[in-house]
């Protein structure tokens, strides 16, 4: 029975953000008739609405695909990955599952920062890559350049590398080839106890939860109990299937499989990305590795323009958290904005596509304050607190020292913006490692800085001042301390908790200013007039003013039209409805986000 | 005869010589055929609606549009024989009508005072004949003088002008120039309305792609300011937010619609309001001639709304007493926000009345939600 495996392949497909991942997914789909050509359609993989959209993969989607070579017939299991840094950690569950990997490079751009993360991950995973160069059909395609990159900043042999055109599906059964004769083909022991690694999982109304597996040992089918081996929860398998990239029952899946097990399973969190599953009638001794648990860095309150719907908005975060782990929220409460939650998420993009997903599928209107970091804040007490919510911050006399979370940052950059990308890192307190010389096009910098500060604008501010040509990876590396305050803003004299942020002390001027001055943009002239202060530590340091408003809508009632001078008004109460009231101040709700985005208008 | 028992009566005519650019009414040219049928079917509308005010008595008329003057006098003529055959009338009703200075002669305005109108109300604008050109009216300042010269010939004391404020290329003395002028020719009533880029106007459309600039929040708030400081050493005063009058000239039947007054509207898209409902004709032509209207019936709550955001126009403000006999205390329910604005200045409350302070009419909007 061992046999049945030398025909299977457990594959996914790595690469840097838009090097063509999703397209050659597509490819490969198509080329093995998994999907007829008229059910097609674009990054077929990326099935919410919001990756077809932005062009991006969140979540993970595995694919069994058949394809005959040399008169046999083989099962490629594909596991389509997220290529977005906040998403590394989908892409090391893949790998896990997997016995190689294939490595898109983009002919036209090289290696980048996460081509090269990626990679990296891949080798720690001991799995067979297979370096793919993609875009040929463009004309700025360089193959030779890139075939030497490949080989000089990853260390990898590409001479034999497919060249090939996604887009076109020119080359792509020499993929496909490859894969066949260079990955390793998965060797379980059929006989022994069931070990399934659990690598992703989502919850179906009607199934329960679905576990997202491959299996290492043994076999599985409906009727089997099962354990799982970290929450020790027993289960009776209900189906078993496969991905056609749609969920297809079958009878039994054997070790070297990718597929997936319902249990009934009536709590998401009882299907522990990472857990090993085993039968429980005869259980293996030593479960799998397994995965870090993923820890979020990003946090922000997320409050409703409507705070009676507070319900509602829990409603949608916990719906949200049954397919995506990684996000965690709890409640928290504003005098500015009232009842809310502070959410965690693995990075801005995250953030930003959660708080689009619960406006869009749930239909919230909500308000998001700016992102923060978690501070180690270690009191004079001996008490560590951990604060990213900066209107937690305890008094400064309580406070004996702040550390703040520290990354380990790569910049791939071509060498004539390496002063503009320097002087970008030490404007955002980041201390020089290194650089390296990839080839004469393309520099490394490693840097370790603040990730308050890469959460900040850094990202925006790396590409303009790059022309978009950098890319940038990072890491989580620890803690350090800092001297951090917070700063405060006042509207018409009262704190605007909302509005409150953890900065570092020499930054705070320069912050404060830039808020106050945005605020004045934003905020609409109220009947009175309105000053606006940043202030550290009871003491202000910026102020701007908006002058009282002067004139509204002077509408001539035309022949007795009363009702349409009604509406307007009740057009204009709508109106007032969705703003926040701050004392006596009306404040539209994207003050509170505009905060974080002062430096664009600075650079325009 | 108590107030209640009043009401007043507007007739649309919807016929102009040309499109103003700024002008988002319901009127267009017309030819002569088109209009008889107009005046035909208006009066069968006013006969058939002759029962709805039993026991009141009309207190005003007003001729509308669009340009009543642009229209043979026999025709205004018809539509008055009908309303008085149809409807009681108060022994000395304001008539007012509505004449644009290239429509009038003097026998034309000779035939409104035989037929009993005694209010000429010119839609003059601007007395600049650039500012004039700019929003595509077809008289000049010359021509609006000379008007109001022949309706004072005609024996017309009551003459009232409409002027813009925010028009472009206005300035401060062209807009001093213009209420000058009028004041000296004899004006009893000045209406000064500021101007709104409606959407689907041509002037929006020109402001929008930056072919004409006009002023901005402050400067036609300066604009305003300086015509109600203008205007009062003239001897007008302010009754209602946009309309000035020397004492005993104020319009009688537009501060019936402040006041919350019953009033019927005859003609395309007139409004009309009784029993606590609000009807509207319908603003399409075909549709207005197979007596195609809506109507809104007006809650207690919307009446209240009603007075509250009307009066507030009104120079005296909204009574007090009054609300509180709809069972709406707004001195308990808005405490807080009455409070806030007297701290503020922005209201004043004196004899049982709520009213904006003279120099805060320009924000009544904000002022009037805050206090809905």
């Amino acid at each position: 029975m061992q046999d049945r495996q030398k025909n299977i392949r457990n594959f996914c497909i790595v690469a840097h953000i838009d090097h063509g991942k999703s397209t050659l997914a597509d490819r490969l789909i198509e080329k093995t008739g998994t999907v007829s050509k008229r059910d097609m359609s674009d990054q077929l993989l990326d099935s919410m609405e919001l990756e077809k959209e932005r062009g991006i993969t969140i979540k993970l989607t595995p694919t069994r695909m058949f394809y005959t070579y040399d008169g046999q017939e083989y099962i490629l299991n594909l596991i389509d990955t997220p290529g977005h840094v906040d998403f590394t950690y989908e892409v090391s569950r893949s790998l896990l599952a997997c016995e190689g990997a294939i490595l898109i490079v983009d002919a036209t751009q090289g290696v980048e920062a996460q081509t090269l993360a990626n990679a990296y991950l891949a080798i720690d995973n001991n799995l067979e890559i297979l370096p793919v160069i993609n875009k040929i059909d463009l004309p700025s395609a360089d193959i030779p350049k890139t075939r030497s990159e490949i080989e000089d900043v990853i260390g990898i042999p590409a001479d034999e590398a497919p060249c090939i055109s996604a887009k076109d599906g020119i080359n792509i059964d020499e993929v496909l080839e490859q894969i066949i004769k260079n990955v390793p083909h998965p060797n379980g022991d059929e006989s022994a106890p069931l070990k399934a690694l659990i690598f992703d999982s989502y919850y179906d109304n009607f199934k329960g939860a679905v576990c997202f597996v491959r299996i290492f040992d043994g076999k599985c089918k409906a009727g089997d109990k099962i354990r799982m081996m970290q929450t020790g929860k027993e289960y009776e398998v209900t189906e078993v299937g496969t991905f056609t990239p749609s969920m297809k029952p079958l009878n039994e899946l054997f070790a070297g499989d990718v597929g997936y097990i319902c249990a009934s399973i009536k709590n998401l969190t009882d299907t522990k990305v990472g857990d090993t599953i085993t039968n429980a009638d005869n259980p293996t001794a030593e479960k799998l590795p397994g995965y870090k648990e993923v820890q979020p860095v990003v946090f922000s309150g997320i409050f409703l323009s409507d705070g009676s719907k507070y319900g509602d908005l829990k409603d949608a975060l916990e719906k949200l958290k049954l397919n995506d782990a990684s996000l965690v929220f709890m409640p928290e409460s504003s005098k500015a904005l009232g009842f809310g939650f502070r959410c965690g998420f693995l990075g801005l993009l995250h953030m930003d596509i959660i708080t689009e997903r619960l406006e869009r599928e749930f239909n919230l209107d909500i308000i998001t304050t700016a992102p923060s970091v978690s501070y180690n804040v270690y009191k004079t007490n001996g008490q560590m607190l951990e604060v990213s919510n900066p209107s937690l911050l305890p008094p400064t006399v309580e406070i004996d020292r702040i550390e703040e979370p520290i990354v380990k940052l790569h910049v791939f950059t071509p060498p004539e913006y390496v002063g503009a990308v320097m002087e970008l890192c030490q404007e955002k307190r980041g201390i020089y490692i290194d650089l390296q010389y990839l080839d004469k096009q393309r520099v490394r910098l490693d840097y370790t800085i603040p990730l308050g500060e890469i959460i900040y604008d850094f990202f925006d501010s790396l590409k303009s001042r790059t022309k978009g040509y950098a890319s940038l990876d990072y890491e989580m590396n620890g803690f350090m301390p800092s001297e951090l305050v917070r700063l405060d803003i006042l509207l018409n004299g009262e704190t605007c908790d909302a509005l409150s942020l953890i900065t570092h002390k020499d930054k705070a001027y320069e912050r404060g200013r830039a808020i106050a001055e945005k605020l004045k943009k934003v905020i609409p002239r109220q009947l009175f007039e309105v000053p606006i202060q940043a202030c550290v530590g009871g003491k202000i340091i910026a102020r701007e003013t908006i002058s009282a408003m002067r004139k509204d809508v002077l509408a001539k009632c035309y022949g007795g039209d009363i009702t349409r001078k009604r509406k307007l008004l009740e057009k204009q109460k709508e109106g007032k409805k969705r703003m926040r009231k701050i004392g006596s101040i009306e404040l539209p709700s994207e003050a509170f986000m505009s905060i974080l985005r002062t430096n664009d208008d600075n650079d325009e | 005869m108590s107030q209640s028992e009043n009401f007043g009566i507007y007739v649309h005519i919807p016929f102009c010589l040309s499109k103003c650019l700024y002008c988002s009414f319901i009127s267009k040219p017309a030819c002569e055929n088109e209009i008889k049928h107009y005046i035909d079917f208006l009066c069968g509308e006013i006969e058939n609606k002759n029962n709805l005010f039993v026991g009141k008595v009309c207190n005003s008329i007003y001729f509308g549009g669009g340009t009543p003057s642009s229209i043979s006098e026999k025709y205004i003529e018809k539509v008055l024989k009908t309303i008085k055959k149809h409807y009681k009338i108060v022994k000395k009703p304001e008539i007012s009508i509505e004449c644009n200075p290239c429509s009038v002669s003097l026998t034309k305005l000779q035939t409104y005072k035989r037929l009993g109108i005694n209010r000429i109300s010119f839609g003059v604008q601007s007395l600049n004949n650039k500012e004039l050109k700019a929003i595509g009216r077809r008289h000049n300042s010359a021509l609006a003088m000379e008007a109001i010269l022949l309706a004072q010939e005609a024996g017309f004391e009551n003459i009232s002008a409409d002027i813009m404020i925010g028009l472009p290329f206005q300035t401060k003395s062209s807009l001093c120039k213009t209420i000058n002028k009028l004041v000296s020719a004899g004006v009893k009533h000045i209406s000064a309305y500021m101007l709104i880029l409606e959407d689907g106007t041509k002037l929006k459309q020109m402001v929008d792609c930056g072919q004409v600039k006009v002023a901005n929040e402050d400067e036609s708030v300066a604009l305003y300011d300086m015509t109600y400081k203008k205007l009062k050493e003239k001897g007008f005063e302010r009754y209602e937010i946009s309309n000035f009058a020397i004492p005993g000239y104020e319009c009688r039947h537009n501060v019936n619609y402040w006041e919350v007054g019953e009033y019927v509207g005859f003609g395309v898209s007139a409004h009309s309001y009784y029993g606590g409902v609000r009807y509207a004709n319908s603003d399409n032509f075909d549709e207005y001639y197979v007596e195609k209207s809506t109507k809104e019936k007006i809650s207690n709550r919307a009446h209240i709304e009603e007075m509250i955001m009307l009066g507030l126009r009104l120079a005296n403000g909204v009574s007090i007493k009054k609300l509180n006999m709809c069972g709406y205390d707004i001195l308990k329910h808005k405490r807080k926000e009455i409070d806030e604005l007297l701290k503020l200045g922005l209201i004043a409350i004196s004899d049982e009345y709520i009213k904006i302070t003279p120099d805060n009419f320009g924000v009544t909007s904000a002022i009037t939600l805050k206090l809905l």
